[in-house]
């Protein structure tokens, strides 16, 4: 345990030293606080019937450009100790292999969380602003936030994977974008073709479309459906990345 | 402290680590030597729990490699060859984070990272950046994390590549002092380094052991020829066939002449001293000699000698 924190620890800093974090965090703030800006807009136009939270995170492209984040926070993470060959000073300390995945793991979740805070601190401020007028439903801006932390634990988990399968950093970027935009654009596409296909080819793709999760989420309804199947599968991810990690060190 | 037992490595297609038997006594140090792709690092890196063999057993401090690896890396201190090291971290936080890895904290820690620091001269480049920092320096870093812990075995790979001729000096001299508290393994395919250090040579090639015996029991058994050079003024050309008939005498052969001095070289036969009879003969014939030296068999010959006697095996 003590040694998942200092590696933790370790972790954290290597994020905040490099500019890669950095760039990531003016990224997600052009996002959201563009979002932000249009979701304004539209209000401002007359009555709608979607609530600031909603019309923030439902647009298409908002989600899209989201998926940038994940590669950039995790493809360093495996690939480049693999490539400079640190693994072989790391693994010839007593430490365990769960440790060393867990501790960059939870460091790429500590800063992706971080990511988020300024736009959550907008919502805030617009309410102070407006003493209380605009309508915030009650929950979703914590559903939001949640279903976004839930995603970003099941797609950081995805970077972790992807970054172990390789030593080239932009090949576990190229890996991780496309697993996690093919996910996200599958759930999508079988919502957006629901006349042609037949009802329960639907019901059953609607539990793992994101899209879906996202409208649940932001209207202030927090189904935990959802987030059982983000976190187990970002612990199926993690321990994939762990078994990669052990077969290719354990090979006799 | 280290026990290897009929150790194999393979690879596709290829044998790395070919069935080694060997051991280490604590408070050794002990010289693996050989040619590069010769299996030292490959075996080294199983010792430290790196990697598994495909068959064979290996002990390190009582613990085996397989089966034990956290223990056998607590009592081991591991520096790999091109000192791998995280670029973006200063010197003294990078020893400080491999402290608090193997289980250091606190007062203890930062003076023993103090200590090391000290040991391996790097204390000056203490806040540099790892990434800004030469490769002989970067070396001594890996060293000095290497001894952190305090660890009973140290293994070294290649520990003076790298280093200029001060430091590498230093570094001899470090490593012996650690005697006898730590026993080390290192590897090195510069021979001076053996001779200087180590107590035992492990000749390697192709991973398979050619020699285990001291250094200089080594060149002693050498059944290589010797080599004595004289440089000498004589009148006659009969000189090289008189030195010939010489008993023992291999070869005699003119290296070169320079105002009536003539440098000659002859080979002789292993174990045989012919530098009294080469005085006798030379009083007798009123010859003049300026230089009568003996080039006893180096490590270098022994082990061309064995590697070479292994291929055509």
């Amino acid at each position: 345990m003590r040694l998942l924190w200092v590696l933790f620890k370790k972790e954290l800093r290597a994020f905040f030293v490099s500019p890669v974090a950095y760039v990531v965090l003016a990224l997600v703030m052009v996002l959201s606080g563009y979002s932000f800006r249009a979701a304004l807009s539209i209000l401002e136009r007359g009555p709608s019937e979607g609530s600031i939270v909603q019309w923030m995170f439902q647009p298409n492209w908002f989600w899209l450009s989201y998926f940038f984040v994940f590669p950039l926070l995790t493809m360093r993470l495996f690939a480049e100790e693999k490539k400079m060959g640190t693994f072989e000073t790391l693994f010839t300390t007593p430490v365990h292999t769960w440790q060393v995945v867990l501790s960059k793991y939870l460091a790429a979740v500590v800063v992706y969380s971080v990511l988020w805070l300024p736009s959550y601190l907008n919502f805030h401020f617009v309410d102070w602003i407006t003493a209380g007028q605009i309508e915030i439903p009650p929950g979703s801006l914590q559903g939001s936030y949640l279903i976004l932390l839930a995603m970003g634990l099941f797609n950081l988990s995805i970077g972790c994977f992807a970054s172990a399968l390789t030593s080239n950093q932009i090949i576990a970027a190229v890996i991780s974008f496309t697993a996690s935009l093919l996910h996200f654009l599958g759930g999508l596409f079988i919502m957006v073709l629901g006349r042609k296909v037949s009802e329960t080819f639907v019901d059953i793709i609607s539990y793992f479309a994101s899209m879906e999760h996202i409208r649940t989420f932001t209207s202030g309804l927090i189904d935990t459906r959802p987030i059982v199947y983000y976190t187990s599968l970002a612990l199926l991810f993690l321990a994939l990345t762990h078994q990669v990690l052990e077969f290719r060190r354990w090979k006799p | 402290m280290i026990d290897v037992q009929d150790l194999t490595k393979q690879y596709a297609g290829r044998t790395a680590v070919d069935r080694l038997t060997f051991q280490v006594e604590p408070g050794q140090i002990v010289g693996f030597l050989g040619p590069n792709g010769a299996g030292k690092s490959t075996t080294m890196r199983i010792l430290s729990g790196y990697m598994p063999p495909t068959s064979g057993r290996a002990t390190v401090n009582g613990h085996d490699v397989f089966h034990e690896s956290i223990e056998v890396r607590r009592s081991i201190g591991y520096m790999p060859e091109m000192a791998p090291l995280y670029t973006e971290m200063r010197v003294k936080e990078y020893l400080r984070f491999r402290g608090e890895l193997k289980g250091l904290s606190g007062r203890a820690l930062r003076h023993r990272v103090g200590e090391v620091m000290e040991l391996c001269t790097v204390t000056d480049v203490r806040r540099r950046l790892i990434g800004h920092l030469s490769k002989g320096f970067r070396q001594r870093v890996a060293l000095a994390d290497a001894l952190l812990h305090k660890p009973p075995l140290l293994i070294l790979d290649e520990p003076t590549n790298g280093l200029d001729p001060v430091q590498i000096r230093q570094v001899r001299e470090l490593l012996r002092s650690l005697k006898p508290a730590h026993t080390i393994l290192l590897s090195t395919h510069i021979l001076q380094e053996v001779e200087a250090v180590c107590d035992r040579v492990l000749m390697i090639h192709h991973g398979r052991i050619l020699a285990n015996d001291t250094p200089e029991k080594l060149t002693r058994q050498l059944r290589a020829a010797s080599v004595v050079q004289i440089e000498m003024q004589a009148k006659g050309n009969d000189v090289l066939t008189k030195l010939e008939a010489l008993p023992n005498v291999r070869k005699a052969t003119e290296e070169s002449e320079e105002d009536g001095w003539r440098m000659i070289t002859l080979r002789v036969e292993a174990k045989q001293d012919v530098r009294e009879p080469l005085m006798d003969l030379a009083l007798k014939q009123n010859w003049k000699l300026r230089e009568l030296h003996r080039q006893l068999p180096t490590l270098e010959d022994v082990f061309v000698e064995l590697a070479s006697s292994d291929r055509a095996k």
